[in-house]
């Protein structure tokens, strides 16, 4: 009798390691983390859904299936670390997409880096992600650093030196807050006019649209995220001032809320992205009609390029893996196939290149932000793009 | 930031506009204390309720704004009303104030809170919508010194008096406002006097959610729409309501026009970025000078 339940308990133990072995040969597990509490939000995670379904469709990856897990974060730290979680140490992932929210991702470059998981960054901006040092995270985006560049020139060459400041407290904005007024004090040697730092969802901005309007500046940088700045826009026109004042926003200012609330507060506002519909590329075109279709979103913004573009690289990073069974094995094979992945080029205004160093110059693979200015507010928005830069890797670490 | 007069005016009245709107919403977190002895805790669920209502009307239905914003009181007073009706009925019935069953309403605004914000999420989705209402035959006002006062701001002052001025001529000077004061004094003794309270403790919610629909209308052009609304708005209605006086009407308008002016004066003079806090500085100082608020009275002991 217990000859048989050992065989039988070892035929169970073998059957089910036997079973494990099966799927895992099968299938390569993506965890998907992402803020998914609009209309956009659902729609870039259902493209990234989509675009793994096709790529299964097409035959997967090296005869391999891809199995993705999308979880809603809402942009809440702790949803988002419990979600990482989740997905690291009981999915068993071998790569983590995430997150949309700056302050989502912060956390969970710890989680990754502490676990051994290779970590795409989809949309999040915050110059710190890869200054962490972290070996296991990449960012498709730009960096921060790059936009508050980008707009420091801009703003510094054409508009002026007399800017205030309203910064949101999300990580986001925070951190182009501070690379904007960094560089445009390394390059033209100006603090801020005006400089308020707000709460994540500021509702009534009166009072500093009303400090503003005395100080007679020639800017206004509105670094939030979409519906706060939208508020922001519109408050700061009720406040009376005047056109002439141009406003600036942060890289949210590419999604369409803003557009969409701010209306036509809206027009003549310009921001540093990755990616702009008005770009006229035949590839662009393509996108925009394809999100269109789809989504039935008018104008794809940044955050769906973005995603679209980190789905394109994790395909050709886990083709260029070879995949031994072993997850631990796996997970650092695929990091360093990402790390492999040089002169992509997608969506982005230019090449994506990751390289192995745990540096910001290896890990922040985008470096070509497009300046955009809106043309026309409301749901049918209009954009135009400006200028197009490509920085160099190490600006804005000194 | 320095000082001077015309900036003074400009946050002034900046000030009482956004504070008649907390008054609003006081008023009927008031109205309902004083009919209930029970704080409503889902009043700001009525107010993003009634913004979202007149944000359809306006768009959907194509309604001008100032039916839309009728319109939208009259909804969200059904609402309330139903809302008493079918959920805080058993619980008023057993009695407000310090009671158990006053605890457990209490504890059923919450909960009221929280469902109706979910329920808001499935309707409306987490996304602010854009208010655009067509103010342009309202006047701009000009004050010395380069003060501009936009469109929705004068409207939002010209209907909130309206409304507090409508609100005291209901209960002054009608049958209904004079048995909705009755049953405010003793719930008992209006039964006894042949009013049918319990169709008049529907009135005041009605009344009460109407008033914070009113409110949701008008702020919804400044700040647009969306189902996270009501939170802060019920945080500086409550503040407006204990600086007033609990239970005080003239007290909920007059400590709703105080923390508007206290803490757009506050962010002006000290920081903006922590605009909040003012309202309740504002609230612990006059809690400390006068416990029962401006207008409360000293120990209120129901007949």
């Amino acid at each position: 009798m217990k000859l048989k339940n050992k065989l039988l308990t070892g035929a169970l133990i073998a059957s089910v390691g036997f079973g494990a072995a099966i799927t895992y040969a099968d299938d390569i597990r993506v965890g998907i983390t992402m803020r998914m509490v609009s209309e956009n939000g659902q729609a870039y995670g259902q493209m990234m859904m989509d675009e793994i379904k096709g790529i299964n469709e097409a035959g997967g990856i090296n005869g391999h299936m891809i199995k993705a897990t999308l979880m809603n974060d809402e942009c809440k730290s702790d949803k988002g670390v419990a979600n990482a979680n989740k997905l690291v140490f009981q999915e068993k992932v071998h790569l983590l997409i995430g997150s949309s929210c700056s302050s989502v991702t912060l956390p969970i470059v710890d989680v990754t880096a502490k676990a051994g998981v290779p970590q795409l960054v989809p949309h999040s901006t915050n110059s710190k992600i890869t200054q962490k040092g972290s070996e296991w995270v990449f960012r498709v985006p730009v960096s921060g650093r790059y936009y508050g560049g980008v707009n420091a020139k801009y703003v510094g060459e054409n508009i002026g030196t007399k800017i205030a400041y309203i910064c949101a407290a999300d990580a986001a904005s925070v951190g182009d807050c501070a690379n904007m007024e960094k560089q445009m004090k390394a390059r033209f040697g100006v603090e801020p006019a005006y400089r308020a730092d707000v709460q994540e969802k500021e509702v009534d901005f009166r009072a500093h649209m009303q400090k503003i309007k005395s100080m007679n500046v020639d800017g206004i940088l509105v670094a939030a995220l979409a519906e706060t700045m939208a508020r922001a826009l519109v408050q700061s026109y009720e406040a009376g001032i005047g056109e002439d004042v141009r406003r600036i926003g942060s890289s949210s200012a590419s999604n369409a809320p803003v557009p969409k609330i701010a209306g036509d507060a809206v027009k003549g506002v310009f921001f540093a992205a990755a990616y702009a519909a008005a770009d006229q590329r035949p590839i662009a075109k393509l996108f925009n009609e394809m999100v269109k279709q789809r989504y039935d979103i008018h104008a794809p913004d940044h955050d769906f390029s973005q995603a679209y573009d980190l789905v394109r690289i994790m395909e050709i990073a886990l083709k260029n893996t070879a995949l031994t069974g072993s997850l631990a094995d796996d997970r650092t094979a695929i990091r360093d196939a990402i790390a492999n992945v040089k002169g992509y080029e997608g969506l982005a205004s230019g090449p994506i290149s990751f390289c192995a160093a745990a540096t910001p110059q290896c890990r922040d693979g985008n470096r070509t932000a497009v300046l955009i200015g809106y043309t026309k507010g409301g749901e049918n928005f209009e954009t135009e793009v400006l200028a197009r830069v490509t920085m160099e890797e190490d600006f804005g670490l000194e | 930031m320095a000082f001077d007069l015309n900036s003074l005016l400009a946050f002034i009245i900046f000030g009482v506009t956004i504070g008649v709107v907390y008054g609003i919403v006081a008023l009927g977190i008031s109205l309902i204390y004083s009919g209930l002895d029970i704080v409503h805790f889902a009043h700001g669920e009525m107010y993003m309720f009634g913004a979202f209502f007149g944000l359809v009307l306006a768009e959907n239905v194509g309604l001008p704004y100032p039916v839309a914003l009728v319109g939208a009181m009259i909804i969200t007073a059904v609402v309330g009303m139903l809302v008493e009706r079918v959920f805080y009925r058993r619980l008023t019935r057993a009695g407000g104030g310090y009671t158990v069953a006053g605890m457990g309403m209490i504890i059923c605004g919450f909960g009221m809170s929280v469902a109706m914000v979910n329920v808001a999420y499935f309707i409306w989705g987490a996304e602010a919508e854009p208010f655009r209402a067509n103010l342009d035959y309202i006047p701009r006002l000009q004050f010395p010194g380069d003060i501009e006062v936009p469109e929705s701001y004068v409207l939002t002052a010209i209907i909130s008096v309206i409304l507090m001025f409508t609100l005291h001529y209901f209960l002054r000077y009608t049958k209904p406002g004079l048995a909705v004061r009755a049953v405010a004094h003793n719930k008992d003794i209006a039964y006894l006097m042949g009013i049918n309270v319990p169709l008049m403790i529907s009135l005041i919610f009605g009344v009460a959610c109407a008033l914070a629909a009113a409110a949701g209308v008008l702020i919804g052009p400044m700040q647009s729409v969306q189902v996270e609304m009501g939170y802060l708005m019920l945080m500086k209605a409550f503040a407006a309501a204990v600086v007033g006086g609990f239970g005080s009407l003239p007290g909920a308008i007059i400590g709703g026009i105080m923390v508007g002016v206290f803490e757009n004066l506050g962010a002006a003079y000290i920081s903006a970025s922590h605009k909040d806090i003012y309202a309740f500085l504002l609230l612990i100082l006059v809690l400390m000078i006068k416990p029962s608020g401006l207008f409360g009275v000293e120990a209120k002991v129901k007949a």
